[in-house]
């Protein structure tokens, strides 16, 4: 019953009814399906699986971090902290703003530097990282082994495929595909229902489109376009995890860039930016619509990056449009009994 | 005249291959798909109004454009027959495939 409300409740996310978009609009509208690997497709098991290992903080080398640590559906798929501070392994801190796994599954591209092409190649990644769950993979296959419950479902996600690397992560990557966007009232405002926002998110959305240009990089229906952009938060050389982009290859474009976020329910994934360095809705939207916190002596900041001139007002209507992305929390249940 | 300069528009094109012209807008490649030969040379041309760039990886024909400003073209050779996957480094869903014979 619970794997049929799951995949129920992925297709009902996904699906819009009602009221219909006009063209302008369409490009807006949340897709009816999510992207699948031929390889790992979607499936009752596969997802209930996912998500027990999702939330397990057997994961973890010492049993106290899970996946769930940093990217909460109580804290809006992130962990309402800068850089993971408190929360990794032992209270080690990350370098970065724990992204958001909401919608991740529409990205080409996973990590705030975009080094994993797949939420399989992602799943991984934190596991393995010394300051968030420090759980070397080849201890953590002979770990899930040794949990007995474990294996029926994997044999039932993975038929003959076993329990190791592969089918861990493929079982996380499909829990996290369902991780998506419910209905939120710009969606019911995109499908045709004008009263679905206020007058000032419709005016914030034009601005938002038209004069302040989020949407060269927040652009489509997750409002990202998945771009890699320099947003100017620093001057001078960059070092370290600061480099973005650059630090998976020193291609000159990709010098302190970092991967475009979702504005999908932005309200609930405070602080902002790669480094978390900003509380509010409103100082992201002042920076960005300024050329970022620097103007100046930002190498290769992005050319879209150029102060729009908008007034305070202005920016409060964007704020506003931007608030109207958030729909109601994902109907999903946390686990709290775990395979024995 | 003219049959002098068609022959020598035609022995350039022997003799250096044909140029294909890639657009670059609405953050797409067009064409997205193209079938060229080794020796024919891309250039692409960028019509938004923000900077694109243009890559591959491929050990063969490896090529990295760099920053490209909105009204730019930038040409590039083909080097070697194959199939390869050309993509802006800004804007990774912008995809190009080249199969070059």
């Amino acid at each position: 019953m619970i794997k049929k409300s799951l995949l129920a409740t992925l297709v009902v996310s996904a699906l819009f009814t009602g009221a219909t978009a006009n063209d302008d609009m369409k490009k807006w509208l949340r897709p009816t399906e999510v992207p699948q690997p031929t390889n790992n497709k979607l499936t009752p098991a596969r997802i209930e699986l996912g998500k027990l290992l999702y939330f397990d903080k057997r994961l973890s080398k010492n049993d106290t971090v899970s996946c769930a640590t940093c990217h909460s559906p109580a804290r809006g798929w992130t962990d309402e902290v800068p850089t993971s501070k408190a929360v990794g392994f032992e209270g080690r801190v990350g370098p970065r703003n724990s992204p958001v796994v909401l919608n991740s599954a529409y990205q080409r591209h996973q990590f705030w530097d975009g080094r994993a092409k797949s939420l399989e190649q992602q799943a991984l990644g934190p596991i393995e990282a010394d300051v968030e769950m420090n759980m070397p993979l080849k201890e953590l296959v002979p770990k899930l082994q040794k949990i007995k419950g474990y294996k029926p479902l994997f044999d039932k996600a993975y038929p003959g495929e076993g329990i190791n690397k592969e089918t861990i992560a493929k079982a996380i990557a499909s829990f996290e595909r369902t991780v998506v966007s419910t209905e939120s009232p710009f969606d019911k405002y995109a499908k045709g229902d004008k009263k679905a926002i206020s007058k000032d998110a419709k005016e914030g959305f034009s601005l938002f489109k038209g004069k302040a240009h989020c949407v060269d990089c927040h652009d489509g229906f997750n409002f990202t376009d998945g771009s890699f952009q320099n947003i100017g938060l620093h001057d001078g050389n960059l070092t370290g995890k600061e480099l973005g982009r650059y630090n998976v290859k020193k291609r000159a474009a990709w010098y302190g860039v970092f991967k475009t976020p979702t504005l999908r329910d932005v309200t609930k994934s405070y602080p902002y930016f790669h480094d978390g360095s900003v509380k509010t809705l409103k100082e992201a939207t002042v920076i960005c619509s300024h050329g970022g916190r620097f103007e100046h002596n930002v190498k290769n900041k992005s050319d879209v990056m150029v102060d729009r001139h908008l007034s305070e007002a202005e920016v409060d209507k964007i704020v506003e449009f931007m608030k109207s992305l958030t729909g109601p929390d994902l109907d999903i249940k946390v686990p709290t009994k775990f395979p024995q | 005249m003219k049959k002098i300069a068609i022959a020598a528009l035609l022995a350039s094109v022997t003799l250096f291959g044909a140029d294909h012209v890639i657009d670059q807008k609405g953050k797409t490649f067009i064409p997205h798909e193209i079938t060229v030969k080794v020796g024919d040379t891309l250039t692409f041309v960028n019509s938004d109004p923000f900077a694109h760039n243009a890559y591959t990886d491929d050990e063969a024909n490896e090529f990295d454009i760099g920053m490209q400003a909105p009204g730019t073209k930038k040409t590039v050779p083909v080097k070697a027959a194959g199939k390869f996957d050309v993509e802006c480094a800004i804007h990774p869903n912008m995809l190009l495939e080249v199969t070059a014979n």
